[in-house]
């Protein structure tokens, strides 16, 4: 007889003690997260509470004052040429160069990635099929809407087929119906092995995709945990307890 | 190390894309372009109507020294101007985009994207020295062109170009604002060239002034005399303001 034990998927990222200044103040202050293939976490936070700097950093746009970011068990910040093909960022507000097209922009973002030749150009039609995006190809990067934007920077993002995927505030500028094909791209990548990490403000949003939540309070991590899809009213209390008392709501939990 | 060397081909790419797309740089190629070409057939008719005087004395200057050379000393008056205005918006556009933590996070160092930005720049550049240099090229069988001192010339322009648009990259990498980086890159580029008019006025010929200008070493070039002097002040120029430049955007990965 076979015994078959199930192995854990492999831990994607880990932060260890990751520390940030910023305009004089602790962005970010000694976070310790770790994150596995096929998991998604929602990261949480008031304005200011240092997610999009947390983001940043993972993302290799950043560099941390100290602490280490292990990158499937490499050492990031020894290593930042790793990001290349490793992660895929979609930044806040989702910037793009607005002099190119659309299918230029993403031929860039490609070849700034590694990716070249018939490789590119599969890629790109590949992206373009799945964010709906084949219809703008042609049109300047400048003259999308706010949501055409982050739909394209979802594309360069999801592009070379990262193992990493960093999603700053992803729903942003979104209708309702493409927030929620958005759900379905996310959980369609974790289910591929992709691990997701997300910023978002809606709690919603949390509870319908991610499969951990931390919430970030001045900085440092207040909570860690699993999120259970059927109880968004057990994190609304946690995140608005944290949200409100700070420190003391982080010392209870 | 191969994916950082065509990571640094993909930076140039995108920029010398961006460049193209951008009315700036086919407005500034028209007029310029226009201003050569006008001046040119100028300075063609001055030395056809002299041509009979100077047939009396066979070493006297020819076409190459009364049209090809003083074309090329014009474009060199125009880069003055238009290599700010290029140079402008490649690192600090990006910044006020926001785009430039896009490169960042592609896993680049920062000279490799200064560098990307640089040739693709640097490539506009030639581009635009070679369409002039095609104007007396284009009159070369039919007149006694001195292939060496055109291409010492064409070697000192080349190079004070490539001086410039480090010196436009370096400034646009410190510059907040793309209009700043214009201005301060036309004021340090008149500044470098000009360092020694008071001390030439006072009669010294020799010291660091001197060195420092870029005029001591450029017009050498420009009458055909090339030296190894004068090449190692534009490379270390070159790699000096390049080198800032990375500093700069390093500390800015740095500091966010």
């Amino acid at each position: 007889m076979t015994t078959i034990i199930p192995s854990s998927p492999p831990v994607v990222l880990q932060l260890d003690r990751l520390s940030r200044r910023r305009a004089g103040r602790h962005a970010v202050r000694d976070l310790d997260l770790s994150l596995h293939a096929g998991q998604v976490l929602g990261l949480l936070g008031v304005n200011g509470a240092g997610k999009s700097t947390t983001l940043s950093m993972i993302a290799g746009a950043l560099r941390p004052d100290s602490g280490g970011i292990r990158l499937c068990g490499e050492d990031f910040l020894e290593h930042p040429e790793l990001a290349r093909s490793r992660i895929g960022w979609l930044p806040e507000r989702a910037p793009v160069w607005a002099e190119l097209s659309v299918s230029e922009h993403l031929d860039a973002h490609g070849r700034l990635r590694g990716l070249k030749g018939g490789t590119l150009r599969a890629a790109r039609e590949r992206v373009l099929d799945r964010l709906d995006l084949q219809p703008l190809a042609r049109r300047l990067a400048g003259v999308l809407s706010q949501g055409q934007r982050q739909r394209l920077g979802l594309a360069c993002a999801l592009l070379h087929r990262p193992g990493l995927l960093v999603l700053d505030e992803p729903a942003n500028a979104l209708d309702p119906v493409q927030a929620v094909a958005l759900r379905g791209l996310i959980r369609e990548q974790a289910a591929a092995g992709t691990a997701v990490i997300l910023s978002t403000h809606l709690l919603a949003e949390v509870t319908a995709v991610c499969d951990r939540v931390a919430i970030l309070h001045d900085g440092c991590l207040r909570h860690d945990g699993p999120v259970q899809a059927d109880d968004h009213q057990a994190l609304e209390r946690t995140f608005f307890e944290i949200a409100m008392h700070g420190d003391a709501a982080a010392r209870a939990a | 190390m191969s994916g950082v060397v065509a990571g640094t081909f993909a930076v140039a790419r995108l920029e010398w894309r961006r460049m193209l797309v951008r009315p700036l740089a086919w407005v500034l190629a028209a007029l310029t372009l226009a201003w050569l070409a006008w001046n040119f057939t100028l300075l063609l008719g001055g030395f056809l109507a002299g041509q009979v005087q100077r047939a009396a004395s066979p070493d006297g200057p020819g076409f190459t020294d009364l049209v090809a050379v003083p074309l090329l000393g014009q474009l060199a008056q125009l880069s003055f101007l238009v290599v700010p205005l290029l140079g402008m918006s490649v690192i600090a556009g990006e910044r006020r985009n926001g785009t430039l933590p896009l490169l960042f996070a592609a896993g680049l160092p920062a000279s490799r994207i200064v560098l990307g930005k640089y040739l693709a720049l640097l490539g506009w550049l030639l581009s635009w020295l070679a369409l002039t240099l095609a104007m007396p090229l284009a009159l070369a069988h039919a007149t006694d062109l001195d292939g060496g001192k055109l291409a010492a010339a064409t070697l000192g322009l080349a190079l004070m170009l490539a001086a410039l648009a480090a010196l436009g990259v370096a400034c646009s990498a410190f510059a907040s604002h793309p209009a700043i980086a214009a201005a301060a890159a036309l004021i340090l580029a008149l500044a470098l060239w000009s360092v020694n008019v008071g001390a030439q006025m006072a009669g010294i010929n020799g010291g660091v002034l001197n060195w420092l200008a870029m005029s001591t070493h450029e017009q050498p070039l420009l009458r055909g005399l090339v030296s190894t002097t004068d090449l190692a002040w534009f490379a270390l120029l070159i790699v000096v303001t390049l080198a800032l430049a990375s500093r700069r955007l390093d500390n800015e990965r740095e500091r966010g």
